[in-house]
């Protein structure tokens, strides 16, 4: 009994100890460990667009709600939209950086670690640094230093706190990366084509995508750092920029999953139903100065709650306005206080196949004829330049719609000749035509971020601030978006050190480039 | 049929022997199973049987021992009757109270070297909770239980002790009958709302539990290992009864639940809708979320839905769309027996309707315990429990979207909930917009169209053969196992304003946990008056739970609502596995010296799946003594017994699978390619090894004045090293937490239970008892240079908890004034307040919690009251940061007419004049949490019942054998608060970052009668 009563508890104990199959048993079966980069590359872009990741969540907050009407691209008489009437919604103000790190950032960082081992990879690689850079320069244009070096790389380096690095070096860093990628990209080592929502695999437009985004980030530096932006210019004309429309930098979207939809149209169509719900309209600026330009464009992007898409009927919403009918509602200070009478994005612009545009040809035509101007390149003449910008961008919406987005030739000529460039008349008077049509190019592409830091650089066009009663600025036009607060709550060093040496996290504080 | 085996020392035969049988019962009547009986100035014994038979070999004229702890002993004496039956009497005191410990093990209170508390399953029966957890609140010292603001059949909190981990679960272990199940929460909302959707003791049937023991520390539950490691509660059902024929127990429970707080008595009611002072003119305007109109004036003003309506200010919308909930309780229980099985059989069903329209929560609990005897040394206990829970619309809390209360606390002053009901649907169907923000939904609609649908099939099953080798060697094992299947579908309509086209989620869950154990218990005399009872075991635990998801958003045919409605391109599937072991060896010893001197020397080793190899096992002692001074030297009478108690374990834990390295996720294709990213938003860590706690006690019990006043102190220290922690690191990183496996918690605290019994004869009793605990928690170390790690944080991103070395636990922090040194708040030149750091305002957790009883029983007529109290916690209410912004709150009616002008200074140090028009001033003062941190302390009148049960005589010969009638009620006022318009017990999670509430389910006060009939 007892030999019997030990070998029992023998085995019990025994069956304790076992643990040879527990390494086994903690392999998650349903997730695999590695996967091929086509893929990671693949949901970063998506990421970088706003679809993946929680859909439509940062362009809602960075682009339409702050970016779009401070600008006065857009407008609203919805207090939700703080950016109309500069007031602070912390959520609001910092989704655009808390978003993008945790997922675009992120994967980036992951997808240019893993590629870095293997040359065959090059590609993969320099894919992922331009549009790390296209994803970097949009958050540090929107809220100045900020983390860089360190960012999104929690997992590779085990860095938990990343610093914040000063724009100046962020800028010259990505201004590099540009190059080398650019450089190193390679048709004849393997390249992602299903995985490449933007060029299916062309390498060379990427190349010219690099150079083009190039000139972006130097023109940006114009008044901060004038001989590193006149160096940084003339390297990317002299790289090769996009040539047509066709090179534009712009994610394919479809219908289907979330993922796969047009974040903007998520947001304004299928998914939050923002225009149906008259919750943003375009702003008087805008549709003023199409009116004024003759801009053929407006009847494809801008229509009443009606429909009608009359050019003489369209009528921007003024900024800085309410719907009551108090001192600052919209009715007292224009007589129409029916919403539906003012004008709002064409259904056309919010399929959820629309691609999502974030660097145009006609950008890089506008930059090249300034670049003339200011003596940093000789390739052509600015009017040229220009007009085949100008051309470029009214063509180029029939990327929303085959039909009903195309602009005859002999219109984009007519705009052409309406709008003409001033070759006799001085630098500012220049300025300002290339910079209206950035205005209206950025607008109706839906691309406020770069609308917003164009104008921030050149003040072009003329903006009137609004004073809405109970703004955080005093009536001044923000220059930057406030930190979201948790970063004071898990990395309060950093985040101070960094605010320090811009000044205050406040709306008006200025980027480094934005003296 | 052969009754139990003799003992070995009685083989040789004597000539003048006998056989003497017999029957022990309690003076009561019922069969006393496990009575030591004992021939006097022999080692000669046996135990009675279940059925409370015994058989023994006695020389006539022997006198023959009856003992049992509760029991007086009894002697009689052996004469030519072959049958001796014998009556019990309970002992006078409750000296020797018995209790049930670890592993189900009953022992006389007066041998533990540890706190153990035990409850009777009757209170819980009267003063039901559709959460059995919520009955328990104030009942027992340092139980700290906090319930949830998310509608019946949430989950609750239930903490022993403070928090012994940052990251891992601090509640304590649930087992039933031997078997630990799951108490995890199936749901919860989180900061982006969501409902909750309850956890595995919110299930439980309050009829069928005969006793509940609360094992306070490691100590107490050192022998369960890690996954004790807070303390257990062990449920023990009730059991068969031998008894003439077969016992009847109905008990029938009927509950109503109002509105505890009637109307948001710090609202303002003097401005209404609309903005900057004016009333809306057009229905645009109308359409607006803020009070920040005009003066009410009873004119006729347009609302949302194109109709006018006076614009004064209404004062009852929380009464009209908060229903009166109600309860239905009934079951049924059969107990009976055979010749050589007892069982019992019951039957209950629940029926909640919740105070949200639609709401509804229904539950089945069917239970069999059979307990058999099979052969003289072989006898089986089997356990089957089936529960079936099924619930229409729970609440959803916390943000907006779906979530009705959020509208409820967020609607204008002159617009009626009854407008919202007329005014719910446009002409296609969809919600009409009534705000500005169109994630805050119509409260009808995010109550009736809004649905969520879950139902839960749980069966708790042990099976536990035991056969006696001889009288002091047995061996028993049991295999149990708690499965359920639960099954989540969640529909957002058609015409959603923030989703015109609606979606769909779904959610087929499985668990299952397989506990095989087996033990070799041996009991027997050492030497002397030493005695050994010692116990040996292994257990095999493995739980595997198996999720399936399927959503999608867009229905192609509108208010269709099925998967396969959904396109296709927008469906979504993922499955998850995870699985967990955690094998074990452990053994405990048990010397006793006389009846005053115990020591019990336990040990466990358990080895983890979970960890990283080479790391993953850990072993547990723990050694507790008590010492009966009454019983061991001669005190003054006053003491009527003084018992010293001390204990020291280690424990330990594990975490959840899957966190030693990286893992992909693989989510659908767009055009042609799929898409992959990094999974989860931790980073991983590859050498995780167990976190470890050391917990010492020491006791004093007393009873004094002749048992009148009884005293029960506790001083505990536990110490958790190595924790592993999920800190929360910069999202920049990429990741939002990093796993590190260093933290150290210190939780010191005492326990204090006073009882009196103020007045006791025949006739009338009347007793009093209060309970206190106190918990100092303290942050001792994170991780190497890391000060502090944000846990969580509420909807609006102004509060958050933290950890932070030297703090207490969950530490409140939120976006602060700017002051200058005399402490004035300093604003900008546009009159704003400029926005500090974080600042801490104390812990959300109440290191004090108090309870206080006193029960008056004249004859059959019995009345006990309940207060309890929490004190010393703080908590951020977003309801009231809601209240503020959107112009509800008294405090928002500074400044309505001229402008605020905030009280402080400027930036240059100079008085601040600049005036802030009053709507943009409170909409900023959002942005700060400051202002809506509150003290949570608070004193309420929890539960008062009063019962009568109908003598027996009265029955006469009628098959009646009790009836008793209970009125009760629960949660019927706050006597104390600090928190304008909320109860401070509104948190909306019941996990381990404590301290906010956010648009929660109001709180409920509960009025019931219990019938109770026995036959």
């Amino acid at each position: 009994m007892i030999r019997k009563i030990a070998v029992v508890l023998a085995l019990t104990l025994g069956a304790g100890a076992c643990t040879k199959d527990f390494e086994e048993i903690n392999i998650n079966p349903t997730a695999p460990s590695e996967v091929p980069l086509d893929y990671l590359l693949a949901q970063a872009q998506l990421q970088i667009s706003g679809s993946a990741g929680d859909p439509g969540y940062k362009v809602w907050r960075g682009n339409f709600i702050y970016s779009g009407t401070i600008v006065q691209q857009l407008a609203s008489v919805d207090d939700y939209y703080a950016g109309d009437k500069y007031t602070y919604n912390a959520d609001n103000s910092g989704a655009y950086f808390a978003d993008s790190y945790v997922n675009s950032v992120k994967s980036l960082a992951d997808i240019i670690s893993q590629a870095s081992e293997d040359p065959a990879d090059v590609n993969i690689l320099s894919m992922a640094r331009i549009l790390k850079v296209l994803q970097m320069h949009i958050i540090t244009d929107l809220y100045g230093d900020v983390p860089y070096s360190e960012a999104g790389k929690g997992f590779i380096s085990q860095i938990y706190k990343p610093k914040y690095d000063p724009q100046q070096a962020i800028y010259m860093d990505m201004l590099k990366e540009l190059d080398e990628a650019g450089a190193a990209l390679n048709a004849s080592a393997y390249v992602p084509t299903a995985a490449d929502f933007v060029y299916k695999g062309d390498v060379s437009k990427w190349k010219k995508a690099a150079n083009s985004l190039m000139l972006r980030l130097a023109m940006r530096m114009q008044k901060a750092d004038p001989a590193a932006a006149q160096t940084w210019a003339k390297k990317a004309i002299d790289g090769g920029l996009m040539a047509s429309n066709d090179d534009t930098f712009k994610f394919i979207h479809t219908e289907g999953s979330t993922a796969s939809r047009n974040p903007n149209s998520y947001n304004l169509g299928i998914g939050r139903g923002l225009i149906k719900g008259d919750n943003f309209q375009w702003s008087k600026t805008l549709i003023d100065m199409m009116k004024a330009r003759k801009d053929p464009r407006i009847s494809i992007i801008s229509q009443l709650a009606n429909g009608d898409k009359t050019v003489a009927n369209q009528k921007g919403l003024p900024n800085g306005l309410d719907k009551s009918s108090g001192p600052n509602g919209l009715v007292t200070k224009t007589g129409d206080g029916n919403i539906k009478n003012y004008s709002r994005p064409t259904d056309l612009m919010y399929d959820d196949d629309d691609p999502n545009i974030l660097l145009t040809f006609a950008e890089t035509k506008f930059l090249t004829a300034e670049a003339i101007e200011r003596g940093w390149a000789t390739a052509g003449t600015a009017k040229d330049a220009y007009e085949a910008g100008q051309k470029a961008a009214v063509t180029q919406l029939a990327a929303f719609d085959a039909t009903a987005g195309v602009v005859s030739a002999a219109d984009a000529q007519a705009y052409v000749t309406a709008n003409p460039y001033p070759v006799a008349g001085t630098l500012a008077n220049k300025l300002t035509q290339i910079h209206s049509e950035m205005f209206i190019l950025t607008a109706s592409t839906f691309n406020h971020y770069e609308g917003w830091s164009n104008w921030r650089r050149t003040g072009i066009p003329a903006l009137t601030p609004t004073n809405y009663p109970g703004n955080l600025t005093g009536g001044v036009i923000p220059r930057r978006l406030i930190f979201p607060i948790s970063e004071l709550a898990v990395n309060e060093a950093n985040y101070k050190e960094g605010v320090a040496r811009m000044g205050k996290d406040d709306f008006l504080t200025r980027v480094w480039w934005d003296k | 049929m052969v009754l139990l085996l003799l003992s070995v020392c009685s083989m040789h035969s004597y000539a003048q022997e006998m056989t003497v049988t017999g029957k022990v019962t309690e003076e009561a009547g019922g069969e006393v199973a496990g009575v030591n009986v004992v021939v006097k100035g022999s080692s000669r014994g046996t135990t009675t049987n279940d059925k409370g038979e015994y058989s023994i070999s006695v020389e006539k004229g022997k006198i023959l021992t009856f003992s049992f702890i509760g029991f007086n002993s009894k002697e009689v004496t052996v004469g030519s009757e072959s049958i001796i039956n014998v009556s019990l009497t309970p002992e006078a005191t409750a000296l020797n109270e018995v209790v049930v410990t670890a592993l189900g093990i009953k022992r006389e209170k007066k041998a533990l070297g540890y706190a153990v508390s035990e409850l009777k399953g009757e209170e819980l029966v009267q003063a039901r909770s559709t959460n059995m957890a919520n009955t328990l609140v104030g009942k027992v010292a340092g139980l700290n239980i906090t319930s949830t603001a998310t509608g019946p059949g949430g989950s609750t909190r239930i903490t022993l002790r403070g928090n012994g981990s940052i990251d891992n679960n601090n509640q304590p272990l649930i087992i039933i009958d031997g078997i630990p199940i799951d108490n995890s929460n199936l749901g919860a909302a989180g900061m982006w709302g969501g409902g909750d959707r309850g956890d595995g003791i919110s299930s439980l049937n309050p009829s069928e539990i005969e006793s509940m023991s609360v094992l306070k520390g490691a100590t107490a539950a050192a022998l369960y290992g890690s996954r004790a490691s807070n303390g257990a509660i062990l449920v023990t059902t009730k059991g068969g009864k031998a008894g003439k024929g077969i016992g009847v127990e109905i008990n029938s429970n009927i509950t109503t639940d109002d509105l505890l707080i009637t109307k948001f008595k710090d609202f303002q009611y003097e401005y209404g809708m609309g903005r900057n002072g004016v009333k809306p003119t057009t229905r645009e305007e109308a359409m607006s979320s803020s009070s920040f109109g005009a003066k009410l004036d009873g004119s006729s003003v347009i609302q949302y839905d194109g109709v006018s309506r006076p614009y004064s200010a209404v004062k009852d919308n929380l009464t009209k769309f908060y229903k009166t909930g109600s309860t239905f309780n009934n079951s049924v229980a059969l107990t009976g027996a055979t010749e050589n099985i007892t069982y019992r059989l019951s039957l209950a069903n629940m029926n909640n309707k919740g105070l949200i329209p639609d709401n509804t929560l229904d539950r089945q609990n069917y239970s069999l315990n059979v307990n058999g005897t099979l052969s003289k040394n072989l006898s089986i206990l089997a356990n089957v429990k089936y529960i079936k829970e099924k619930s229409h619309n729970r609440p959803r809390v916390s943000d907006s979207p779906g979530n009705a209360n959020y509208t409820l606390v967020n609607m204008p002053t002159t617009l009626s909930v009854e407008t919202m009901k007329q005014s719910m649907l446009d002409d296609r169907g969809y919600e009409q917009v009534w705000g500005d923000n169109i994630y805050v939904d119509n409260a009808y609609f995010a109550a009736t169209q809004f649905q969520q649908d879950d139902n839960k099939d749980r069966f708790i099953v042990s099976f536990e053969p035991r056969y006696n080798f001889t009288d002091w060697l047995y061996a028993k094992a049991r295999v149990g196992f708690d499965k359920y299947f639960y099954n989540y579908t969640a529909i957002t309509p058609t015409g959603t304003p923030y989703q015109p086209l609606g979606g769909f989620d779904k959610n087929v869950q499985s668990f299952s946990e397989v506990n095989s154990e087996l033990l070799f218990g041996i009991n027997r005399k050492l030497v002397g008056d030493l005695n050994l009872n010692m116990l040996i075991a292994g257990n095999l635990m493995k739980q595997v739970v198996k999720q399936d998801y399927i959503s999608g958003s867009s229905f192609n045919i509108p208010f269709f609502y099925d998967i396969t409605n959904i396109n296709p391109a927008s469906r979504n599937a993922s499955y998850n596995y995870i699985e967990k072991r955690i094998n074990s060896v452990y053994g405990s010893a048990e010397f006793s010296y006389k009846s005053y001197a115990y020591v019990t020397v336990t040990g466990r080793n358990d080895w983890f799946s979970t960890l990283a190899p080479g790391k993953n096992s850990l072993f547990y002692p723990s050694i507790a003594g008590s010492f009966v001074l009454s019983e061991a030297i001669r005190l003054p009478s006053v003491i009527s017994y003084a018992k010293l108690r001390g204990s020291w374990a280690k424990a330990g834990g594990d975490t959840n699978p899957y966190r030693l390295s990286l893992y992909y996720g693989l989510s659908g294709a767009h055009i042609g390619s799929p898409l992959a990213q990094i999974n989860g938003s931790t980073v991983p860590y590859a050498g995780l090894q167990p976190l470890r706690s050391y917990t010492y006690e020491l006791g004093l019990e007393n009873r004094l004045f002749n048992n009148r006043l009884g005293l029960d102190f506790t001083y505990y220290d536990r110490q958790t090293k190595d924790d592993i922690v999920a800190a929360s690191i910069s999202g920049t990183s990429g990741f939002t937490s990093v796993l590190l496996n260093v933290g150290q918690i210190s939780n010191r605290g005492v326990e204090l239970m006073l009882n009196y019994d103020l007045i006791k004869n025949k006739n009338f009793t009347w007793d009093i008892s209060y309970n206190l605990g106190y918990n100092k928690s303290n942050v001792v170390f994170l991780g190497d240079g890391l000060e502090s790690i944000q846990v969580d944080n509420p909807r609006s991103q102004t509060a958050y908890v933290f950890q932070q070395v030297g703090q207490p636990f969950s530490l409140l922090k939120a976006t602060s004034f700017v002051r200058d040194d005399q402490g004035r708040i300093v604003y900008n030149a546009q009159g704003l307040p400029l926005k500090g750091d974080l600042k801490p305002y104390g812990t959300g957790i109440s290191p004090y919690t108090m309870g206080f009883t006193t029960n008056f029983r004249y004859k059959g007529v019995g009345l006990s009251v309940l207060f309890d109290g929490r004190f010393g916690g703080h908590l951020y209410s977003g309801t009231n940061a809601l209240a503020t912004r959107y112009g509800l709150s008294k405090e928002s009616l500074v400044g309505r007419e001229t402008g605020v002008v905030g009280e402080g200074v400027n930036e240059e140090g100079e008085i601040n004049t600049v005036s802030v028009p009053a709507t943009q001033y409170y909409e900023n003062l959002y942005n700060f949490g400051e202002p809506f941190i509150y003290k949570s302390d608070f004193i309420k009148l929890r539960q008062v019942i009063l019962d009568y049960s109908i003598p027996a005589r009265v029955f006469g010969r009628s098959p009646f054998k009790g009836v008793s009638v209970s009125l009760v009620g629960r949660n019927l006022a706050i006597l104390m608060k600090k928190t304008p318009n909320i109860d401070p017990e509104s948190t909306y999670g019941n996990g381990n970052a404590q301290g906010y509430e956010f648009a929660g389910v109001p709180t409920t006060r509960s009025i019931g009668v219990n019938l109770n009939l026995k036959f």
